[in-house]
């Protein structure tokens, strides 16, 4: 098997070399190599080569009936996995012309802002490592650990939850469910303060991430780069105020932006957004409607032959999915749009001229998450 | 912009072979010759800003296989699908990725899945796949160790 290479060994000058970063590197968060154009310590070009877990997951979906593809779509992004549930069910129920009823779209959202809380503050952890800081994890972790009980207690999984269903959600939420979570966002805000103090806004962290890896905002929209990455780069676009979907326009929340688009600014822009996440989940607790948590879909779901992209703005920007009915009991094709796919194809444009170093402080602050990738 | 309002400022710029309103979303199929004049008139003056991906539909039984570019605009929130039909046997259609630079990696994906060519693209390699795999998401594509799920 031929090998994949980016530059050609007669590209480089006589000062350069290539350097593969990876696949089992762990400051790429899982398994991606990148192919370094290197002058001394000074990253020339960089070529990603995503694809060493590609699962086939589109082609799977082919094969499966609609609510059967619905487990595999947690299995993407791990880290959000009610995210990629949302799309994939929100283009199905748009091409049946299912109405959810209130109280399934309610825990739908209290879902999608938990994973977005568990999952910024895994980047916090995560990032920490990265840069040589080791106490965020601990307090991270503790914080993530409250939620991953709480979504357990009303999914019966902590990682990939399958929670939602074609229609709805598959279950209510269980007793001291909402108590619990009251009791998690008491303290959550003074928490955020806290970690903001501790690692984010730390001298040695800012003299490492302030002004590293700046992506222009033409550059950002050229590229699909989407989430905390494209608001950091001056852009207010979120998709939960853009184009609101499962009841978003009922919560009022700020959408956080910064100005440079450096790596700073990516992370201010996360932890902010756990701040507003937390609002928005003390107004769906509180306007907690009663009713009915699911829609009455089919027991054998086929849609009327046409196609539906559906999109909702998870952790790490917009998450897609497009399908494809031919009017029969499995989806024609499906195609997912994962926002770190899009993020890490603009890593190049971030990265010229930084040091090797800096080059870990650049992609742990993109937060991307590879099995979306390579899907 | 209403879907018709959209589909007659197209026309004026591109050639329009079909074209139909699925959920509120325009879907035109656009000859691959004016794809990428209407792609960057659509950047330019109508605001479509964002492509959200791009990708590829293989139906075997009309022998075609559609390249789909799935475009927004964050301005005015509409959205618009281009589709361009392409021989299943000589499946090749020029590269937009100069015009969304989001398209170079939307593409390179599509080429390894579907077995597309994108003429004068950067970075014609494969993405994703090793090259022993050829379009694996044909609906008629097996190889050798692909076995049936059961039910």
């Amino acid at each position: 098997m031929e090998q994949k290479t980016a530059f050609e060994i007669q590209e480089l000058t006589s000062d350069e070399y290539v350097l593969s970063m990876g696949p089992q590197h762990p400051a790429t968060h899982g398994v991606l190599r990148i192919l370094l154009r290197m002058d001394g310590e000074v990253v020339v070009n960089l070529q990603p080569d995503p694809g060493y877990i590609h699962s086939s997951i589109e082609k799977i979906c082919e094969n499966r009936k609609y609510d059967q593809v619905m487990p595999y779509t947690d299995r993407m992004d791990y880290l959000s996995a009610v995210s990629y549930n949302l799309a994939y069910a929100l283009a199905v129920e748009k091409l049946m012309g299912l109405e959810v009823p209130n109280r399934g779209r309610h825990i739908r959202v209290i879902l999608a802002e938990m994973n977005r809380i568990m999952s910024h503050l895994l980047w916090f952890a995560a990032y920490g490592i990265d840069m040589g800081a080791l106490t965020p994890i601990w307090y991270a972790f503790r914080e993530r650990e409250n939620l991953i009980t709480l979504i357990e207690m009303q999914t019966g999984n902590r990682l990939t939850h399958h929670a939602l269903r074609i229609g709805g959600v598959k279950n209510d939420l269980p007793t001291g469910f909402v108590e619990g979570l009251n009791k998690f966002l008491e303290n959550f805000n003074d928490m955020v303060d806290e970690y903001e103090a501790l690692f984010i806004d730390n001298v040695i962290f800012k003299a490492r991430t302030k002004s590293i890896g700046v992506l222009k905002k033409e550059n950002a929209i050229s590229y699909g780069v989407t989430g905390p990455n494209l608001r950091a780069s001056g852009c207010d676009i979120d998709l939960r105020k853009l184009a609101p979907y499962s009841g978003y326009e009922n919560f009022s929340f700020e959408v956080c932006s910064e100005k440079n688009g450096d790596s700073w600014d990516r992370c201010k822009i996360r932890m902010n957004e756990m701040r507003q996440s937390a609002s928005i989940l003390r107004q769906a607790i509180d306007t907690l409607p009663e009713g009915e948590i699911s829609a009455k879909a089919p027991k054998i779901i086929k849609p009327t032959p046409g196609g539906c992209y559906a999109k909702v703005e998870g952790p790490r920007g917009e998450v897609g999915a497009y399908v494809v009915s031919a009017g029969t009991d499995k989806p024609y094709r499906v195609k997912f749009r994962s926002p770190s796919f899009s993020n890490l194809s603009a890593l190049n444009e971030m990265c010229a001229g930084v040091k090797i170093a800096d080059l870990v402080a650049i992609m742990g602050s993109l937060d991307i998450v590879i099995p979306e990738i390579d899907r | 912009m209403t879907v018709r309002e959209l589909l007659e400022k197209i026309k004026q710029k591109a050639e329009i072979e079909d074209s139909k309103e699925d959920l509120g979303v325009l879907n035109a199929y656009v000859k691959p010759s004016s794809l990428r004049s209407l792609l960057i008139y659509m950047r330019d003056s109508l605001g479509f800003d964002w492509m959200s991906f791009m990708t590829a539909l293989d139906m075997p039984q009309e022998n075609t296989i559609e390249a789909v570019y799935e475009l927004f605009s964050n301005s005015s929130k509409d959205s618009a699908r281009i589709k361009v039909k392409l021989s299943r046997q000589a499946a090749e259609v020029e590269t937009v990725s100069d015009i969304y630079r989001t398209a170079e990696w939307h593409e390179r994906e599509a080429a390894e899945m579907f077995g597309i060519t994108f003429k004068n693209h950067p970075h014609p390699e494969n993405l994703i796949l090793t090259p022993d795999i050829k379009a694996p998401l044909r609906k008629d594509f097996s190889g050798g160790d692909m076995k049936r799920m059961p039910e």
